[in-house]
């Protein structure tokens, strides 16, 4: 039985439909990242878990059981709000405890609960003050805490970390994972930030406009992206996206502009139905190198001429931006190699995690 | 006049371009001459905001300069004097004694009458408000935005168009002439803007607030009770103070409504002045009438910055 | 528990609706209700009592027909006039002067404001001794030795309107100026330097870049002072009586000297939808241009 099952729910206001039928089946301890872009659906979705909004059609059951017109009261979540949304005028105590006190457990059982969510969060000094007296990282672990306490059977987290500065927000980051493994809750998480939901998910469930685009591990997502739009939001940079013909059952033609270029095919992809035909080949920075020793020769690995536009060192490695034909290319190259700007340089396309999307309907092949 | 004397420096600047030294002792002399032109200015714009100052407060000065003399010291002196021998008689017997139409007992009883309609007509009302902008910013609900602004419109109607009605109301109701029907039509015109002030305030707290609260598992009520009201002092001191000025210093309502043996202070002040037996006793009506404004005075002495947000905040549009 | 709905949740769930409904009632009949009352009673002939006798625009007629109404509308359009545009000046003008670093802010503030928190019949009052020929203002300046100098509008039925702006403008500019002085508080700083910088002067930056980004403010203290003017009854009452004669009468005391004291309810409600009218002249341009604003 699914711990949280969402059924065909469809939400619009006026005319203008924002859910578009999403069915999504979260199994118990499973960490959930809901990602889209701004205006995807993902935060209604959340709302309409949490019982904040009403939907239109469809089911949400918790724990198998039908909570589609419940309050949220009566759905046994808890949720950590983007804003924290502690309650200004009552102490870290006070915040935590308000939920059970609410839900009438007896005073003893209330504070020893509330020592034991302090202690696990390691807040117990910050119980006695005020939300305006604590920094930033604090209230986040404060409403961390008070959805901890009433230990509910599903956590829902709003974009969370998306009020802390980056060191603080990558801390916090492996601080939930940690707290998810410890205590195997499971938890639906919204974010609009990829290395958030790369890292804590068991499953990503990518939306857009309404409508669930993939739902996958994250190396799934990353390596075998449902369509065009999952490939482009996952990853940064971005997946680059070429126009290529495919020749045969091992080889395929770039078409850019007047030059020819000739790319071989991952084994094992079966594009026999496209031979002849324009597919959009998907290739991540990653893949397209300097050349390197122990890849030349692969089947796999092919080598070009290409232009270089813009080097950027990120320390770790160098992004390169390059001109094939009228498209620009991403790619990332060992920072020990220099190419030099607006000279033609080797770059090395290793096709073994190529990808290809039909050109009209943008669907992987 | 600034501008001019730079386009003179540039012009001699021009001139004399190998004389460095002559054009560095004009725009010295310059630099002296538009401070000493700023000094100037300051002058005179302290003397501008002082004598304006006066003209605000010569009105209340007079007032309180010729409530302490008697008749014919008045009558005969400037009433700009100050008085010769300051005595509080006027003020005990504008407060105790002096005729009000048909009775003579002073201001005193109006203006506990002036209280007993006040206090509870602000407490209604506050609560009344606080209660309506709760459900208006966080409780929104198809339709409670066109009530709202439905509700605003009410702000801005000339009671004229609604007292003939209100007074046939309230006689229906065996409430005419009554404080409690005072106090009811006070409760329901000011609950427009006391609800346009709990509204904007609560707009301003985050909505999540109540999410929150809600998945912890409280309701309508404990939730404003446990978690928005005990946010609410700022907006609750504007509005008291907002509702108290305006009910204790209303005339047209206690002129209408009001029955004699209930007649709010203002009303009665009216009739004290305009009431005249023999001569004019001008240093009573004069401590009347600052009897009559001491209340919303001290308010605006002790809680002034209050005030003016209220009266901002009534200003302030809708949103 | 599946579809059941239990009467506690939907009690839970109406709360905000039932808390609202008392308050919906009361708009809907103290206000609208009542609107549309004085207008049925305005179409008949109600004289102290209300009779449902219809007699069409007769009520009008007869109004614009009165001369003490177009006395006191007259009256309104000139008190309104003045009374905005005065209180407008002398409220920014002693804004920008107060916003120059003054010593002592705080109590000039303080002095110029409290005006607003004194009732209308005490103001009228205070400056009915001070505008009175034998007493005010007048007096004393005869007593400095100006034997001639005459300041007797008070009882001078053809200026006695400008005695109601006097004392009006004495109780409402302060309020204008605090309205302006935050305003100009709430001007972006950065502008102001930006503005500096391209060597404007301050007078040119007051004129060209402080004062149209406070058009808001403007538009909201004309509504307030328009409000004031239309409604301004207590003040007449106390200051001149309506008199001499009727010379100072404003649509307020025409409304309630013809319904409440000479029983003409009919024509009393005619000259309430009237007033009405005019506040919504103005009203329904600025919530227009409010709304049109906010989609913007």
């Amino acid at each position: 039985m699914a711990a949280l099952s969402i059924e065909n729910v469809k939400k619009s206001y006026g005319s203008t439909q924002v859910l578009k039928g999403i069915n999504i089946d979260i199994e118990k301890g499973e960490f959930l990242v809901l990602i889209g872009p701004s205006g995807c659906g993902k935060s209604t979705m959340m709302n309409s878990i949490a019982g904040l909004e009403s939907i239109t059609e469809g089911r949400i059951l918790i724990g198998g059981e039908d909570v589609t017109h419940a309050n949220p009261k009566d759905r046994d979540i808890a949720m950590v709000f983007q804003s924290y949304a502690l309650y200004p005028n009552m102490t870290v105590r006070g915040n935590i405890s308000f939920g059970l006190e609410v839900r009438k457990m007896p005073k003893p059982e209330r504070e020893k609960q509330v020592q034991k969510v302090a202690q696990l969060l390691q807040i117990e000094h910050l119980l006695e003050r005020k939300p305006a007296q604590l920094s930033g990282g604090q209230r986040q672990r404060v409403a961390m805490g008070r959805a901890l306490a009433r230990e509910p059977k599903i956590y829902l987290f709003d974009e969370p970390l998306s009020n802390l500065d980056a060191k603080l927000r990558v801390e916090m980051r492996a601080e939930i994972k940690k707290l998810h493994q410890r205590l195997g809750t499971t938890i639906v998480y919204v974010t609009h930030d990829q290395v958030e939901a790369m890292t804590l998910a068991d499953r990503i469930a990518v939306m857009r406009d309404g409508l669930l685009q993939q739902l996958a591990s994250p190396q799934e997502i990353y390596d075998r992206p449902a369509n065009t739009f999952v490939a482009g939001f996952m990853g940064s940079p971005p997946m680059n996206f070429i126009d290529v013909t495919i020749d045969s059952s091992d080889s395929l033609t770039i078409n850019a502009g007047q030059q020819q270029y000739q790319l071989p095919l991952p084994q094992g992809y079966d594009l026999s139905n496209y031979v002849g035909k324009s597919v959009i080949l998907g290739i991540r920075p990653e893949m397209i190198t300097e050349p390197v020793q122990h890849k030349a020769g692969l089947p796999e690995v092919a080598v070009l001429k290409l232009k270089t536009l813009l080097t950027e060192a990120m320390g770790a490695d160098t992004m390169v931006l390059t001109q094939l034909g009228d498209k620009e290319l991403n790619c990332r190259i060992n920072p020990s190699h220099s190419v030099e700007i607006n000279q033609h340089s080797e770059f090395m396309f290793d096709m073994s995690k190529a990808v290809f999307f039909d050109a009209q309907t943008e669907v992987l092949i | 006049m600034k501008q001019s004397y730079n386009l003179n420096i540039n012009a001699d600047a021009t001139k004399n371009l190998s004389l460095l030294d002559s054009v560095k002792n004009k725009a010295n002399r310059y630099l002296q001459q538009r401070s000493i032109l700023q000094h100037l200015l300051r002058i005179v714009l302290y003397v501008i905001l002082l004598t304006m100052a006066f003209i605000y407060l010569a009105p209340l000065l007079v007032m309180v300069m010729n409530s302490l003399k008697d008749v014919e010291e008045i009558r005969n002196g400037s009433l700009l004097a100050l008085p010769q021998d300051p005595s509080l008689a006027a003020w005990s017997k504008a407060w105790g004694s002096a005729c009000t139409g048909s009775t003579c007992e002073g201001i005193a009883p109006f203006f506990i009458n002036s209280f007993k309609i006040v206090l509870p007509a602000v407490a209604i009302s506050t609560i009344l408000g606080a209660l309506n902008g709760y459900v208006l910013s966080m409780w929104r609900f198809k339709g409670s935005d066109l009530f709202f602004g439905l509700l605003l419109f009410g702000c801005f109607i000339p009671f004229q168009v609604v007292l003939i009605p209100m007074a046939m109301t309230l006689g229906w109701l065996g409430l005419a002439s009554s404080a409690s029907g005072l106090i009811l039509v006070h409760v329901i015109y000011g609950m427009a803007f006391t609800t346009l002030f709990f509204r904007n305030y609560y707009v301003g707290l985050p909505r999540e607030l109540v999410s929150a609260a809600k998945i912890d598992g409280a309701g309508f009520f404990l939730i404003f009770w446990r978690i928005i009201l005990p946010l609410s002092p700022p907006i609750i001191v504007v509005t008291v103070i907002w509702q108290f000025t305006q009910i204790w210093n209303d005339f047209l309502f206690g002129v209408v409504f009001s029955g004699a043996d209930n007649l709010p202070v203002t009303v009665a002040l009216n009739n004290l002045v305009n009431t005249s037996f023999g001569g004019k006793e001008y240093n009573v009506d004069m401590a009347a009438a600052l009897l009559a404004a001491l209340p919303t005075i001290v308010v605006y002495v002790f809680a002034g910055k209050y005030f003016v947000r209220g009266l901002s905040a009534g200003a302030v549009k809708g949103a | 528990m599946a579809n059941q709905r239990r009467f506690t949740d939907m009690l839970a769930d109406s709360m905000p609706k039932l808390v609202l409904a008392p308050s919906f009632l009361i708009v809907m009949v103290c206000i609208y209700g009542y609107i549309l009352w004085t207008v049925a009673l305005s179409f008949t002939k109600s004289r102290m009592l209300p009779q449902w006798k219809f007699v069409g625009f007769d009520q009008y007629d007869k109004l614009l027909n009165n001369d003490r109404w177009a006395v006191s509308s007259e009256n309104l359009v000139v008190f309104g006039g003045l009374f905005i545009i005065i209180c407008l000046v002398i409220g920014i003008g002693m804004a920008i002067l107060l916003d120059q670093k003054i010593r002592q802010e705080g109590l000039l503030r303080t002095i110029y404001l409290y005006p607003m928190a004194i009732s209308f019949i005490v103001t009228g009052t205070a400056w009915k001794w001070l505008l009175n020929p034998s007493m005010g203002i007048e007096k004393i300046v005869r007593e400095w030795g100006f034997e001639d100098f005459t300041f007797d509008w008070l009882v001078n039925s053809e200026m006695v309107v400008f005695c109601l702006v006097i004392a009006a403008v004495w109780q409402s500019s302060g309020f204008v100026m605090a309205l302006f002085l935050a305003g100009l508080r709430g001007v972006d700083s950065e502008m102001i330097k930006a503005a500096q910088l391209d060597g404007a002067s301050m007078p040119t930056i007051y004129r060209r870049i402080i004062l149209p980004s406070l058009k808001p403010v403007f538009f909201s203290a004309f509504v307030i002072l328009s409000h004031i003017a239309i409604k301004s009854f207590d003040l007449v009452t106390a200051l001149t009586g309506g008199g001499p004669g009727y010379s100072s009468d404003l649509p307020a005391n025409f409304m309630y000297a013809h319904a409440f004291t000479r029983s003409q309810m009919g024509l009393g409600a005619a000259s309430g939808v009237m007033m009405l009218g005019g506040v919504l002249a103005i009203l329904i341009p600025y919530l227009y241009s409010e709304l049109r604003g906010k989609k913007q």
